[in-house]
């Protein structure tokens, strides 16, 4: 469970406060599907951030089931982020200087597990790309880069996967196939998905949607949320 | 850090290693420099020493040695018999050494030479051997006339084995070749070739007369305990007497000193070139952590702590530290192979180093290795604390967050590298103080080549509006910020500015001692001229010097001071003098009518005829500050067992780079030693002409044999070898920092490379040929060059106008061809080794460039 409590975020823009995000409180359920919807620049990301704990919040706090994350340290934010959240950005973010099956394994390296590379080689069999591992990002194209980085989010069997406009960087069919792929990861492991886009269609298909207006936000549940397992209320 | 954390830096570190080794390992070829001038110049050193010290007492030849310039007579000998009845002394044997002239008898004008004689006796050497270039040495070799001489005396001469050469007034067969000997070493300061003779025969040559040259030597074997309470009981003893003793251990002890004053000077040079490195990897890590940045941030974001990915690019620079480490011993093994070939054919002094053996020493690689690894891992640890910076959020926002406030922790680390820099110079040096100088020197010649860089980089700007397109785009290259420009004509100025200022100064030294030849000064000085050889002397070499002015003679004896009286300074007998060092030595010293044209009057009056009945003298200014002896103070001093005592009437100051005149401490007025013997140093000019001079040389050698003759000419040649090898010295030194600093401009271009090709990409696509491009590279790097060597020239002027003037006080030439010389050659080397480097920047398709992005 994901608990936001008056989560806000003010930063300072040429000088005067600006504030990207205004107090929201939200609570995700385990397993639950939520979408994040908005315009650029509108506070998804920042809001993908906070509850990752790559970023602290002005005011309020967050919790991932029974720890207050914005108490904690870098290097605890580090850990937990290691073992609860996968992460799927729109820019991929592989490390270049690794190969497809070295990306995979890190998170698994991070947490001192002896059968990374092994589990690295069936991820990326899972995402279709079992005889890839040994190229270099650069060497892959737009839509298997992203399988890699949905391999890697997957390693540490997280709880939680976020995902940043995972498909914003691709062509239409890639980017159909990106989000069925994690749509089955999400039915098959029960993980909490939490999804920004601005894309309407594909909001269509979580639990509920959090729709941002220049840092407001407001909750609504979808009638598709009937076709997937639980509907859980604020 | 537990085990899994420690296997997963290990792990990202070996990663990291391989992506980015080729582009990084130019600059750790920095430290493979620095750290083989370390080894190869402290294995050296200590192969030196090893090879002079291993047998302290066969190098000396005698566990202790009496010595004198007068013959070793009385007192000396009764305490030497007396010391032997009582078993403290073994076996005692004497030697003589003089300077004097050997001369080829083949012909009447076949050559003559100063030599360094030796006439020893049986027994002789006490310890260690005489080393012949064939057969072994026997003292029967030189019975009856029998001579061993060194090799350079015979190539001199043109003589061979069985020759035959005059020594004053007798003849000697050269029976052998002497290739080392106990009691000479290297580097040793020699009047010339080694002849050794046997004592006996030393009479004949007439040449022990009054006022030679000679040194009287008794050398003893003495049971080791018995060494240094003997040599303090024969010093007491000998107080009064004109003799010196000296030790084996003494002379090891001062030995030692030198060779390891020496090894940490100059392994200060290879630190010099560490600390190049050190700034260029630090600049080299910056730009590697920026283009880390990202990987760091997904790295943070995947769970890693900031101390795991610090570890692991420390790991990776410790690796990579190593390699270079490991290289440079490698280069300073070759180097020390190879120095034996290296020196052989240098001056004689240096040229003995040719027969030493030579091995890399256990403690010069250590010192090495460990200064390398330091220095690198310094120099890295600041450029790379920035990864702590790195929050991962900046996957999400395209922005980093600059630190607020003073971040103290990359301040005290950039505060203990500094301190740790000053602990090993302090190391290296053996010195606080030296180290302190090094370093702050070092830092304020980086601070003004820098800000002088700055300064010249801004200077081009106006080039920016330049209407060809090449030359603008060059000029933005090298301005912009993070253009690696500053540390490229850093590292590059500093080699070109090493190298010029040596040879400008080596030019500037061989100037002034030419023009003081040049001018009529006397280039031929005659020693130990006799009373009654002067005007035979004097018409010999006038008939035969054409053009030159007859010789002229300088009256000179030996003199030490027994007494003063005077206001500040009371000293009774010798044994008082003792107690001031040097004033006790023994002085040259004349007499004559004027000053000298080298000689200024500071104090009192000159004697200008007057009253002859009491002896005056004139002092060197030295003589005043160093004593405290002040005009009309009372002075006796004792000329071979008489004393003559003389008031001082004036303070002279001379001018001892002005050799022409002499240089004397004391001068007495005509007059004094009007009834005492005493001979004459003779100056002339000899003639122009080679040929001309060698005949006039062994002329004089054949008619006055106890007269030495020195040749200006020939020591101005030995010491413009001496200098050529200390500025080929200078010069490698000079030439190792210009390699490391084109090392770091071949590193700086690929390490902004990605950069280069992607813009590149952006110019082709807008329409700009390959031919554009690589024309605006050249223009980059000739700019860059040009600016480079200019500084390297200004701050070789500059250099070489401050030690001319200030150090060495000479007057101070300017040499615009080699500045020039050196602006065009750095601006090639920098332009060619710049486009090399960027080759591939050009060869990348347009296409695939901008789809990578």
């Amino acid at each position: 469970m994901i608990e936001l409590r008056d989560v806000s975020k003010t930063v300072t823009s040429g000088g005067r406060p600006l504030t990207i995000l205004h107090p929201l409180d939200l609570v995700i359920a385990r397993g639950q599907f939520l979408a994040v919807l908005g315009a650029s620049g509108s506070g998804k990301s920042t809001l993908l951030g906070l509850m990752a704990g790559l970023d602290a919040p002005t005011t309020g706090s967050i919790r991932f089931d029974d720890t207050d994350i914005t108490t904690l340290d870098e290097d605890a934010l580090a850990r937990l982020r290691g073992a609860t959240i996968g992460f799927v950005f729109q820019f991929f973010h592989l490390v270049p200087s690794l190969t497809a099956l070295e990306n995979v394994s890190v998170p698994m390296e991070i947490a001192g597990r002896r059968d990374a590379l092994s589990r690295a080689e069936s991820l990326l069999a899972e995402v279709g790309l079992a005889s890839r591992g040994h190229h270099y990002p650069s060497q892959l194209s737009g839509g298997e880069q992203q399988r890699v980085a949905i391999a890697r989010a997957l390693a540490n069997d997280p709880p939680v996967l976020l995902a940043d406009e995972p498909t914003g960087n691709l062509d239409s069919r890639t980017g159909a196939h990106i989000l069925d792929l994690l749509l089955e990861v999400r039915r098959t492991r029960g993980t909490t998905f939490v999804l920004v886009t601005h894309d309407a269609e594909l909001a269509a298909l979580a639990d509920r949607r959090l729709i941002l207006r220049d840092g407001h936000a407001t909750l609504e549940s979808s009638t598709a949320a009937a076709r997937t397992s639980r509907v859980v209320s604020v | 850090m537990n085990g899994a954390s420690m296997r997963f830096v290990m792990t990202l570190a070996a990663r990291e290693l391989r992506a980015s080794w080729r582009r990084l390992l130019v600059f750790f070829a920095c430290i493979a420099i620095g750290v083989s001038a370390i080894v190869a110049l402290r294995s050296v050193v200590q192969n030196v020493g090893v090879a002079l010290t291993a047998d302290a007492r066969s190098m000396f030849g005698a566990d202790l040695i009496i010595s004198s310039n007068n013959p070793i007579t009385g007192v000396v000998r009764q305490e030497i018999a007396g010391e032997r009845t009582a078993g403290r002394v073994l076996d005692a044997i004497d030697a003589i050494e003089l300077t004097t002239m050997a001369r080829s008898m083949r012909g009447p004008d076949a050559g003559a030479r100063v030599v360094e004689l030796r006439a020893v006796d049986a027994g002789y050497p006490m310890y260690g051997t005489l080393v012949l270039r064939e057969g072994t040495y026997r003292h029967d070799l030189l019975r009856d006339h029998g001579a061993l001489v060194g090799p350079d005396l015979l190539a001199q001469l043109g003589l061979d084995v069985g020759d035959v050469i005059g020594v004053g007034d007798a003849r000697f067969e050269v029976r052998g070749v002497v290739a080392s000997e106990p009691g000479r070493s290297v580097g040793a300061f020699s009047f010339g070739p080694r002849v050794v003779i046997d004592r006996a025969d030393l009479a004949s040559t007439g040449l022990l007369s009054f006022g030679s040259r000679v040194s009287y030597e008794v050398l003893l074997r003495v049971p080791e305990t018995h060494l240094d309470p003997l040599a303090d009981s024969l010093r007491a003893s000998f107080v009064t007497e004109y003799v010196r003793v000296r030790t084996y251990r003494r002379a090891e002890d001062r030995l030692g000193e030198n060779l390891s004053r020496a090894e940490n000077y100059l392994s200060l040079v290879g630190l010099v070139i560490l600390a190049l490195g050190g700034i260029g990897i630090s600049s080299v890590v910056r730009v590697f952590v920026q283009e880390k940045i990202r990987s760091v941030a997904i790295l943070k974001c995947l769970g890693a702590t900031t101390r795991q990915v610090l570890a692991a690019y420390l790991t990776q620079a410790s690796v990579l530290a190593a390699a270079g480490c490991v290289v440079g011993v490698l280069i300073a093994a070759g180097v020390l192979a190879a120095v034996p070939a290296l020196t052989a054919a240098a001056p004689v002094q240096v040229a003995a180093m040719a027969r030493l053996e030579y091995g890399l020493t256990v403690s010069a690689v250590a010192q090495g290795v460990a200064v390398g690894l330091l220095v690198a891992l310094l120099f890295a640890l600041v450029p790379l604390l920035q990864v702590r910076d790195v929050k991962p959020s900046l996957l999400l926002r395209h922005e980093i967050t600059p630190r607020e406030g003073i971040d103290w922790t990359r301040w005290s680390a950039a505060a203990a590298v500094a301190a740790a820099l000053v602990a090993v110079a302090t190391w290296q040096a053996g010195s606080v103080e030296i180290a302190l100088i090094v370093c702050g020197g070092l830092v304020a010649l980086t601070i003004v080549l820098h800000g002088a860089g700055l300064a010249l980089v801004r200077a081009v700007q106006p080039l920016a509006r330049a209407r060809s397109f090449a030359l603008r785009h060059a000029v933005l290259q090298v301005a912009r910020p993070g253009s690696q420009a500053g540390i490229v004509l850093l590292s590059v100025g500093l080699g070109v500015f090493f190298i010029l200022g040596v040879r400008a100064l080596q030019g500037n030294l061989l100037a002034d001692i030419s023009l003081q030849i040049d001018e009529d000064a006397p280039d031929l000085f005659l020693l130990d001229v006799q009373g009654d050889q002067r005007d035979g002397l004097a018409a010999f070499v006038d008939t035969r010097n054409g053009e030159e002015p007859p010789p002229a003679a300088i009256p000179v004896l030996r003199a030490r001071v027994v007494g003063v009286n005077g206001r500040e300074l009371n000293l009774d007998g010798y044994q008082d003098v003792r107690g001031r060092g040097s004033l006790a030595r023994e002085y040259t010293v004349t007499y004559r009518e004027h000053l000298e044209d080298n000689e200024t009057l500071l104090d009192g009056r000159w004697w200008t005829g007057g009253d002859r009945s009491v002896a005056e003298v004139s002092i060197e200014e030295s003589l005043r500050e160093r004593y405290r002896i002040h005009l009309g103070d009372e002075m006796r001093f004792d000329l071979f067992g008489r004393i003559i005592s003389a008031r001082v009437t004036s303070v002279r100051e001379v001018e001892w780079r002005d050799f022409r005149s002499g240089g004397f401490m004391f001068v007495f007025s005509p007059g004094t030693f009007d009834d005492a013997p005493h001979g004459f140093i003779a100056t002339a000019r000899g003639p122009a002409d080679p040929e001309a001079r060698a005949v006039l040389i062994s002329g004089l050698s054949a008619r006055y044999p106890n007269v030495s003759v020195i040749d200006v000419q020939e020591a101005l040649r030995l010491a413009r070898d001496v200098m050529a090898t200390v500025t080929r010295g200078v010069t490698v030194v000079g030439a190792l920092v210009l390699l490391s600093g084109t090392l770091i401009l071949v590193g700086a271009v690929s390490m902004t490379k990605f950069r280069r090709v992607y813009e590149a990409a952006v110019l082709k696509t807008l329409g700009a040929s390959t031919r554009l491009i690589g024309m605006t590279l050249l223009l980059e790097y000739t700019v860059l060059g040009a600016i480079a060597g200019t500084i390297g020239a200004a701050g070789a002027v500059v250099l070489s106008w401050a030690i001319a003037t200030w150090g060495l006080e000479l007057p101070w030439t300017p040499a615009p061809g080699l500045s020039v010389a050196g602006v065009l050659l750095t601006t090639l080397l920098v332009a060619v080794v710049g486009v090399l480097a960027s080759l591939e920047v050009l060869r990348h398709k347009p296409l695939d460039t901008l789809r990578a992005e």
